[in-house]
């Protein structure tokens, strides 16, 4: 992601021309056609099931977007130098980009077309900060003391495993959309294009779990990064309590599953899980000093040493 | 248009006892086929004969598809219906989107219709004008199917069961099914629930012999009453129609059960009346309970739904039968077009050799060719209006203008698009519509 940063490491930020003038913007903005193009085909796939075509023909278009994506994420690490990942807007598009590979696998596994109508549009969402924000303000380039390799396992470990959530998050929707179907005993549409409680829950379990290693990964990678750029494994920054107690209320549900615990209570947990991590990714940038993860590294880089 | 007639009975005029007199299958349906194709007036047949219907069709009079019910079940004459010509295109096209059926839009129907048509079609009773009509109807049964949602949703109280229970859990493999209680409804959902792969069916009654004579009937295996909590706590469906006159299963029952299953979804269908599930089990978490009235409410819906796809696909029936009928008019209309045509260009063309045979000598080339379109135009101009009539009376069905113009201009029918002469039938228009026919 960083292959650049040898040339240009001695550099202070990046031309102040707006996002519009980056390539990699534009190219984004294709990708997200092609999503919107794809959560169009699944909509309509979920609004008339007979026409399979539309669920394969949304299916073929986020495979398209993935490419597209790929290739803008690409350019962004050579314009932006690797900075663009430290911001809310350049992780967003990342996890978008993880979601849609994590998507494309699960669509292929488990034959659900229909979750396509639930994810394609959360995976619009995240892009949309992506196409209009000025990509990776302030923060300037990552500097040298923190750009360890663990660094990349950290940002790729995070963004993928919010990708996970967000599918899991789409699919306890579905869970408990279907749920209050089948016990309020109306039988309408929705009930008839949802897939079954067994399949979703199942689905849902899955992908918390893997969700949970990958997030694991991220901890132990971030923890590793705090100590050569903070100085401190754990230096109760609010973003490593918040992000530790997400990893417990994972841990937890992992733990609950083992008990017994399914259904409507797990699908509730798993919306909570993922409300708390857009939450705090969002929320803690949102107030520059709430912690240090946000990407004020010049500050601390004395302590580091 | 005298050409294809129906002679049937149905669920909806003749009772169980008259049409089970006349159906027929194997054998017994080739033989028929065979004696009505036999008939001199008969020129195809099919018969399409089903549990709950018996419709004999014919490119022939009504009188020669009469014969077949008269000569099997004297009684069955008072339960006839009849239909001729458009009015049988119809009802056979109704009839395979299952817009005549029992239960509206049901999948079975356009299955035994083909399967008719494939009996007559080998034993060569049917031939190229019921293979364009049969087409026809099949087509049109699929655009209803596809065009319309008259085939969705469930129509019957065990189909309601399986779509439940596939929504909560996708299919039963590796799951135990239990009956509670040795009710007939009950029986029938099991064996609906069967086709979702359950493991096993176990059957539990008070009286242990007839639980044992329902095991039987639908491949299950019989246990003790006395079992039933340990039943409850390893099935994940329990269908329940006892006649007890109470609560079975209470709610506090199930709530021990839900522990014991430690919380595994568990789905109840109370088939019963009084019931026998109490109702409050449907409010515990993991617990999916339903009554007859919540199934019965689903299947009016269905009902109700498809009711109102059947105006949609009347709609689609309409539009096929016209198309179907004015396509087999301008087939009619054809051959006296093309007969017409080639008898006035055959007159002009002789006319104008005549001429330039005479005055030929004294003309250049430029000139001869100005008599011969001279020619040609004269025909054209002439026939134009009378094809355009003949055009148009063909799309609209009238086959007495193509008879009167064969018969005004004397142009032979029998030309490379009819094969059959035109002698043995009284009406020339007749003779049209049927041309296509060998």
């Amino acid at each position: 992601m960083q292959d650049d940063r040898n040339g240009c490491a001695g550099e202070e930020g990046w031309p102040d021309g707006g996002g519009i003038d980056f390539m990699s913007v534009w190219i984004l903005r294709f990708a997200a056609a092609l999503y919107l193009a794809a959560a169009a085909a699944y909509v309509f796939y979920f609004a008339r099931p007979r026409h399979t075509r539309a669920a394969s023909a949304g299916y073929t278009l986020v495979g398209a977007g993935f490419l597209v994506h790929a290739i803008s994420i690409g350019f962004a690490c050579s314009e932006f130098r690797g900075a663009e990942f430290f911001t809310l807007r350049g992780g967003l598009v990342m996890i978008a980009w993880l979601a849609a590979g994590g998507f494309l696998l699960l669509i292929r596994a488990y034959r659900l077309p229909a979750i396509g109508a639930f994810i394609t549009p959360l995976l619009l969402m995240a892009l949309v900060p992506g196409l209009f924000a000025q990509p990776g303000q302030s923060h300037g380039i990552v500097p040298e003391v923190v750009r360890l390799p663990v660094l990349k396992l950290h940002v790729i470990a995070a963004t993928g495993a919010v990708g996970l959530f967000a599918i899991a998050f789409g699919v306890a929707l579905m869970y408990l959309l279907q749920e209050r179907e089948l016990k309020g005993k109306r039988f309408g549409a929705l009930f008839s294009r949802l897939p079954s409680l067994t399949a979703l829950d199942r689905l849902n379990q899955r992908m918390v779990r893997s969700g949970f290693v990958i997030y694991t990964i991220a901890l132990v990678s971030g923890t590793l990064t705090a100590k050569t750029a903070w100085g401190r494994f754990f230096g109760w920054d609010l973003q490593q309590v918040i992000s530790l107690g997400i990893w417990l209320l994972f841990a937890l549900m992992v733990q609950l599953r083992h008990s017994g615990i399914h259904g409507r209570k797990y699908a509730v947990l798993t919306v909570v899980g993922f409300v708390l991590v857009m939450g705090t990714m969002v929320g803690l940038r949102q107030a520059p000093g709430l912690t240090r993860h946000e990407g004020s590294y010049a500050a601390d880089r004395g302590s580091s040493s | 248009m005298n050409d294809v007639s129906m002679v049937g009975l149905s669920h909806k005029s003749a009772p169980i006892g008259v049409r089970e007199r006349v159906a027929l299958c194997g054998d017994a349906l080739r033989d028929a086929l065979t004696a009505l194709r036999a008939r001199p007036d008969v020129d195809e047949a099919m018969v399409i004969s089903t549990c709950n219907r018996v419709e004999v069709y014919v490119a022939g009079p009504v009188s020669a598809a009469r014969s077949f019910f008269v000569d099997r079940c004297a009684e069955s004459v008072d339960h006839l219906y009849v239909r001729e010509s458009r009015e049988a295109v119809r009802h056979l096209f109704r009839v395979a989107a299952s817009l005549d059926s029992m239960v509206l839009g049901e999948q079975q129907i356009l299955g035994q219709v083909k399967e008719a048509y494939g009996v007559a079609s080998a034993s060569g009773a049917a031939g190229a004008f019921v293979s364009r009509l049969c087409n026809r109807a099949f087509a049109t049964a699929k655009r209803v199917r596809n065009e319309t949602q008259i085939g969705c949703g469930a129509s019957s109280m065990s189909q309601v069961a399986v779509e439940l229970v596939e929504k909560i859990f996708s299919d039963l493999k590796g799951r135990e099914i239990v009956l509670v209680g040795a009710g007939k409804m009950g029986a029938l959902s099991a064996k609906a629930l069967a086709s979702l792969g359950a493991d096993r069916i176990l059957v539990t009654n008070r009286s242990p012999e007839r639980a044992r004579a329902l095991a039987e009937q639908v491949g299950g295996f019989s246990r003790d009453w006395a079992e039933l909590d340990a039943l409850l706590v390893a099935a994940d469906v329990a269908i329940v129609s006892t006649g007890a006159p109470n609560y079975v299963i209470t709610a506090e029952m199930v709530q021990r059960l839900m522990k014991a299953r430690r919380h595994r979804s568990m789905c109840f269908i109370d088939l019963s009346v009084p019931r026998n599930v109490d109702p409050k089990c449907a409010d515990l978490p993991d617990v999916y309970a339903y009554d007859v009235d919540d199934l019965e409410k689903v299947v009016q819906t269905t009902k109700e739904a498809r009711a109102g796809e059947a105006i949609r696909a009347e709609a689609i029936v309409e539009a096929e039968v016209m198309a179907f009928v004015a396509e087999r008019d301008q087939r009619a209309a054809l051959p006296v077009l093309a007969g017409l045509r080639r008898k006035a260009e055959q007159i002009a063309r002789t006319e104008a050799e005549r001429t330039l045979a005479q005055i030929g000598a004294s003309l250049d080339d430029k000139q001869r060719k100005s008599v011969e379109a001279m020619a040609r135009a004269i025909v054209n101009k002439l026939l134009h209006v009378p094809t355009a009539r003949l055009k148009e009376a063909a799309a609209s069905g009238d086959t007495a203008l193509p008879g009167a113009a064969a018969e005004l201009f004397d142009v032979d029918n029998n030309d490379q698009h009819s094969q059959r002469p035109a002698a043995d039938s009284g009406h020339s228009a007749q003779v049209l519509s049927m041309s296509e026919k060998r």
